[in-house]
């Protein structure tokens, strides 16, 4: 195998191993979203509350798999 | 202008969508150039007065600026003067509804004593996201650009200057109407074929050197051997014509000059069938747009191993096929720059720090420096060690904030081309899915802002409000 395959190798590989920090971001937006619909479906009235603090979450959430994302990211295209 | 447009505007939505179709058929699907930093410009494109050249995300970043100047202007000016006059509709009304609505929205979550600087804060920071996120869907953006060849430039900090790294090679394809596109078929001959052709003219062009080496010998017939390898010449331009499919008569005023001539040409042969070979299983790169200059690059990294690819060939001309050829496009989308996002995110964190001082003063440093309770209670040290983990969690906001935003919008934009790739007919499906991303990743940007700016000017010593609101 000649060097530059090697170093693509490894580069798909590291980025899609970073990419499974994803995961955790996908299971902390679909908790939020849940409970943020559950109360909506409960006291309907404070729909607007609840849904700011919902994207609040949902974006803190996917921010970690964003870290994740920027790292394979970098991986993939800044790292030579 | 309302009467003539009624009823038309499904007719040219179907006539974009026709056309639509006629490009997607006509130039081939290619996958794109990715590159995560911002692309500087070419030489020419300078800060005045020093070796800084601009990038592309740079000229992004002024048309989001004149963009927003424009609409300050315009609001401004058609802003009503008085409570008496009638609101002007159509487009001021909808930055009239767009205010109006956020208003009530950053007032349920920060309307206090500082509700004007944080919404002027987060109106600011909205409209100057939202309008380079939004800049990925405009046309021609990111894909209209400088063709030339590719080459990675580093800036040198110690040199000063630009290094220039260049990589494999690529070709560049002469389209319609004096556009040209790079790479729009890769595979326009089978990689065995062009493997068996590539072998055969490097057969020919050994044959060529031997001969040259032979000829250079004998000085005595030196005119017949300028014929005879006028003739080797041709030979080998005709089998170069039908080995790629190209016709090329590039060579044929190289050949026949010296021996150091011939040489050089059996060595430029050597690395054409190098290039082809490591080209035949790679994917493509692409842009659409002039083939401006000849580029003036200097300081090779590797020259030794590519010594013999041109670094600035005839666009034209079979050189051409040994160098990558890349868009640079004119315009990116700012979003996708870390030093955007960075500094809107350094901006954003001096303005809670800002408004943290203005409302509570000096007494604000006993959010991170706690020491006050440290003999007083049993507890003390926790509040000690809450406060720097506070420091600590401020200065991670900066990252937060400008990787959030850098990734959600690079990550689309790369999106959107690889969904062009896939689906060159259909992908706007995925415009319309980023359309909503910009959107939100603006009015997220903005509103954590305004939630933290809130946040600070809140003591955080609830039993003592008072005492500090009194104070200052």
């Amino acid at each position: 195998m000649d060097p530059q395959s090697t170093i693509i190798l490894g580069k798909a590989i590291g980025a899609g191993l970073a990419m499974i920090g994803a995961a955790g971001g996908g299971i902390g937006i679909g908790l939020a979203v849940g409970g943020a619909v559950q109360a909506m479906g409960r006291n309907p009235d404070h729909t607007a509350t609840i849904q700011v603090n919902m994207i609040l979450g949902v974006a803190f959430a996917e921010a970690v798999a964003i870290y994740a994302l920027v790292v394979s990211l970098i991986i993939l295209f800044v790292l030579s | 202008m309302n009467s003539f447009w009624n009823g038309k505007r499904r007719f040219v939505a179907l006539l974009m969508l026709l056309a639509g179709v006629f490009v997607a058929l006509r130039v081939p699907p290619v996958i794109p150039f990715i590159q995560l930093p911002g692309e500087n410009f070419p030489e020419g494109f300078n800060v005045p007065f020093t070796d800084i050249r601009l990038t592309n995300t740079f000229a992004g970043s002024v048309i989001v600026w004149i963009l927003l100047l424009l609409f300050v202007i315009y609001v401004s000016r058609r802003r009503p003067k008085s409570g008496n006059e009638v609101p002007p509709g159509g487009f001021y009304n909808m930055f009239e509804a767009l205010f109006e609505g956020l208003m009530g929205f950053v007032g349920g979550i920060a309307g206090g004593r500082h509700f004007r600087l944080i919404f002027n804060m987060f109106m600011t920071i909205f409209l100057v996201v939202l309008l380079a996120n939004w800049m990925e869907l405009v046309p021609g953006v990111d894909t209209v650009g400088f063709i030339h060849p590719h080459v990675k430039e580093k800036y040198d900090v110690d040199s000063g200057e630009y290094k220039v790294i260049t990589t494999d090679g690529y070709e560049i394809y002469q389209g319609f109407l004096g556009i040209s596109y790079v790479n729009g078929q890769c595979d326009w001959i089978s990689p065995a074929d062009e493997a068996a052709a590539d072998e055969a003219a490097l057969v020919e062009a050994k044959a060529a050197a031997a001969a040259a080496e032979q000829a250079s010998i004998e000085d005595a017939a030196y005119a017949r051997y300028q014929a005879a390898h006028g003739e080797h010449g041709e030979e080998t331009d005709s089998t170069d014509a039908s080995s790629d499919g190209h016709g090329d008569d590039a060579h044929s005023s190289e050949s026949g000059e010296s021996d150091a001539a011939a040489a050089a040409y059996d060595e430029v042969l050597a690395a054409r069938v190098a290039a082809k070979q490591a080209r035949a299983d790679r994917s493509c790169y692409t842009g659409v747009g002039p083939v401006p200059w000849a580029d003036d690059y200097v300081g090779d990294d590797k020259a030794d191993k590519k010594k013999s690819i041109p670094l600035h060939p005839d666009p034209r001309g079979e050189e051409a096929k040994l160098v990558p050829w890349v868009v640079l496009p004119f315009v990116r989308v700012p979003s996708t720059d870390l030093n955007m996002t960075l500094s809107l995110a350094l901006i954003s964190f001096v303005m809670i720090q800002f408004i943290g001082f203005k409302a509570l003063g000096i007494g604000y440093l006993t959010k991170f420096f706690n020491f006050g309770t440290l003999f007083k209670s049993p507890l003390g040290g926790i509040d000690v060690a809450v406060g720097l983990l506070e420091l600590i969690g401020d200065f991670a906001k900066i990252l937060s904030f400008g990787f959030r935003l850098l990734g959600n919008i690079f990550a689309g934009s790369i999106l959107l081309f690889v969904m062009s790739f896939l689906v060159p007919i259909l992908p706007w499906p995925f415009f319309i899915l980023e359309f909503f991303v910009g959107v939100i990743q603006a009015l997220v940007f903005a509103l954590l802002t305004a939630i933290f700016m809130n946040l600070a000017t809140v003591s955080h010593h609830h039993d003592d409000d008072h005492d500090h609101a009194e104070a200052h």
